[in-house]
């Protein structure tokens, strides 16, 4: 909860302090994908559905708070001739992502992406995972409009779980409408 | 390219950082319980589980950091008169012990009650046997398999006479590795 807490903040911080800063550019827009778990026997796939909001700081760095939920499939397996099915978590992260470059502005932009979150998972029978984790990728935003750019991103979420980890492979695509400027 | 140095010791601390490397994962093992009787007329069935028989187990010993999931699994019916709850329990080293009375007194609560009515024949769910672990049992458990991987299990029901049958019996285990 506490880490929650400071996520909550940062992300409200970066908003608040972007809303003041000459000529700083924000954007909002949603995002929709598939995770793949990465040698997790014990969960399955699942879309992510999800909405960030870029905030170009400076023309080099774009900073996004971002906030996504993903419902992971169940496996499936036969144990002595019987079939039984393990639900699948339901995980919801929030965190921000840094991205070198402004995904903003004009053109066609290929960028790298790293960040930090705050990553919760619950199924039935299970104990809440709630960890930090990290995510990273690249990306492409191409405009679709002169407000309008869509993103399309892979990448990596990795969420560290006492001595070990768990890890999902990701591809999104999503938009994003663009409110302020900056001019 | 100037713009990407900094991706670079990124993703080296990232990928070198303790616990979180690309090289772990959770896997499952499921170790046969195969089918069995319980019963007050008898002795307190048991079964001797040593993990070592199982490849997965094996090959990633060395690298074993924790449990991530467990659930008792199978068919069980109440061929008794009277409702009972079906309970695991356990023994970290090999034991022997006949009257459940000897189990409770000595052994720890691993998993349980599943509660059963009288002639009633119900498949144990994933999930909800997942959910039946106790704390304590499963602190047990997991040192076991960090541990030499030999316990003993015992079946037994929480009413005063039971007769149970377990069709299929099966200890299914996710493992946490890291290198």
């Amino acid at each position: 909860m506490k880490r929650a807490l400071v996520f909550a903040i940062l992300a409200l911080g970066i908003g608040a302090g972007a809303a003041r800063a000459p000529g700083a550019q924000i954007g909002i827009g949603p995002y929709a994908g598939y995770n793949a778990a990465l040698i997790q026997q014990d969960t399955g796939n699942g879309a992510v559905f999800g909405v960030r909001a870029p905030i170009a700081l400076a023309p080099m760095i774009t900073i996004e708070p971002y906030y996504a939920s993903s419902s992971l499939g169940d496996v499936d397996e036969e144990f002595g001739g019987l079939s039984y099915t393990r639900s699948g978590f339901d995980m919801k992260t929030f965190g921000a992502t840094a991205i070198i470059g402004s995904i903003l502005t004009e053109g066609f932009k290929f960028y790298p992406f790293a960040g930090i979150g705050s990553y919760q998972m619950e199924r039935t029978g299970s104990e809440d995972i709630k960890e930090t984790g990290f995510n990273f990728g690249f990306g492409f935003s191409v405009p679709a409009g002169a407000k309008i750019h869509v993103q399309a991103r892979g990448g990596m979420d990795m969420i560290v779980t006492e001595d070990t980890s768990r890890k999902f492979a990701n591809g999104t695509i999503g938009i994003t409408y663009t409110l302020m400027s900056g001019e | 390219m100037k713009n990407l140095r900094w991706i670079i010791p990124a993703l080296l601390l990232v990928f070198g950082a303790p616990g979180c490397v690309l090289v772990s994962g959770q896997f499952l093992i499921d170790f046969d319980l195969d089918t069995f009787d319980a019963s007050t007329d008898t002795a307190v069935t048991r079964a001797d589980v040593d993990l070592t028989t199982e490849d997965d187990y094996n090959d990633h010993k060395e690298d074993l950091k924790g449990l991530a999931d467990v659930a008792v699994l199978g068919k069980i019916t109440n061929s008794g008169s009277a409702d009972i709850g079906v309970e695991v329990w356990m023994t970290g080293g090999p034991t022997t012990y006949t009257t459940p009375t000897e189990v409770t007194t000595n052994g720890t609560k691993l998993w349980g009650p599943f509660n059963l009515g009288a002639g009633v024949t119900k498949q144990v769910a994933w999930d909800e046997s997942a959910g039946l672990f106790s704390e304590v049992g499963k602190a047990l458990l997991i040192n076991e398999i960090k541990g030499d991987g030999q316990f003993t299990i015992y079946a037994i029901g929480n009413a005063g006479t039971y007769q149970f049958n377990v069709d299929n019996g099966v200890l299914a285990l996710a493992i946490e590795f890291g290198k």
